[in-house]
């Protein structure tokens, strides 16, 4: 029951971070300023998500040594620069990362 | 009243665009699985419907690895919330194209506005002047599929265990997904600024009380962004 009652309490406040502007949009005021931001709320949160996961490889079991992950990384965003295909890359990048380590 | 029955080939659309960012997903959900039934403290069961109900991968590891530990129930939750508290970002980014929808509709598609799925609408072109009905059904195409994926995956990797070796290094499918959505949202110089600040900030803070680094580093690096720009205008 304990475990129940924690992960509906942990699904809830998710969800309310989802729902926050959308759902509560007309209550929730943000400056200007900050309003013009928003858009790099992308770059700036998918790099803090990816860089420090491909440079140490903590949070994931079994990334092997670094060499393999940086090259595997490096060649990954080269492959999506390039072409603007993410299954190219992760092929690509998986790809390497397997042949190397 | 704009009419928003269903529309097929938006529902489609979202599909075929969400695709290759779901795959990525499937060795992560099964790893999730896996360590959801090899943790013989807490039910299987209850376990895994932490993916109905959180439904945010990094976050549903992070809580049961807690409650294993036997964690208070006010650092799991408090957990959860910081780690999923970035998609308040993606919510308040996002008000501009969703927030005038019936209420009814809103409650249901910020159910499934996951990483994923912001990536998709927040970077799809074809998404910056279509009507209402096409970005609405497009939102459930692609939330349908990663919904459906993770409810799949996670109880596959519950029942069928240790199939999938973690030495396999399967995962590392999950930080180059994020690489290529960084690349891609890489569109001037204020979001190359914007991701070098999150990028730094996460590094340093990835040892912060209850992942509360990814947060910080989300908000530094987008107020950078926004004062860069700002620089960049002043100059010319």
């Amino acid at each position: 029951m304990r475990l129940w009652l924690i992960i509906i309490a942990s699904g809830i406040v998710t969800y309310l971070t989802r729902a926050s502007f959308i759902v509560f949009g007309d209550t929730l005021a943000l400056p200007a300023s900050a309003e013009r931001s928003l858009k790099y709320v992308a770059p700036a949160a998918f790099a803090a998500i990816s860089i420090p996961l491909v440079l140490g490889g903590d949070g994931f079991e079994g990334f092997g040594d670094d060499v393999p992950r940086l090259v595997a990384a490096g060649a990954a965003a080269a492959v999506v620069v390039w072409k603007k295909n993410l299954p190219l890359m992760l092929a690509v990048g998986m790809g390497l990362f397997w042949l190397l380590r | 009243m704009t009419d928003l029955s269903f529309q097929r080939d938006a529902y489609l659309d979202g599909i075929r665009r969400i695709f290759p960012l779901a795959v990525p997903g499937v060795p992560f959900g099964f790893v999730i699985g896996v360590l959801i039934a090899e943790e013989e403290l807490l039910p299987s069961f209850t376990s895994w419907m932490s993916s109905s109900i959180i439904f945010a991968g990094s976050s549903q590891l992070a809580a049961l690895t807690l409650l294993a530990d036997s964690a208070s129930a006010m650092v799991v939750i408090s957990t959860v919330f910081l780690i999923n508290s970035r998609h308040a970002m993606y919510s308040a980014a996002l008000r501009d194209r969703y927030g005038h929808y019936p209420l009814i509709t809103r409650f249901i598609l910020t159910y499934v506005l996951i990483d994923q799925q912001f990536a998709v609408v927040e970077t799809a072109p074809e998404l910056e002047a279509p009507s209402d009905r096409y970005r609405l059904w497009h939102f459930f195409g692609g939330g349908t599929v990663l919904w459906v994926m993770w409810q799949v995956t996670t109880a596959l990797g519950v029942v069928l265990g240790g199939v999938v070796d973690p030495a396999w290094g399967l995962n590392f499918a999950v930080p180059l997904l994020f690489l290529g959505l960084l690349m891609m949202s890489l569109k001037d110089r204020p979001g190359v600024v914007a991701a070098i600040v999150g990028a730094t900030v996460a590094i340093i803070g990835r040892n912060f009380p209850q992942g509360s680094g990814l947060l910080l580093a989300i908000v530094l690096g987008v107020l950078a962004g926004g004062v860069a720009e700002t620089r960049l205008e002043d100059r010319t």
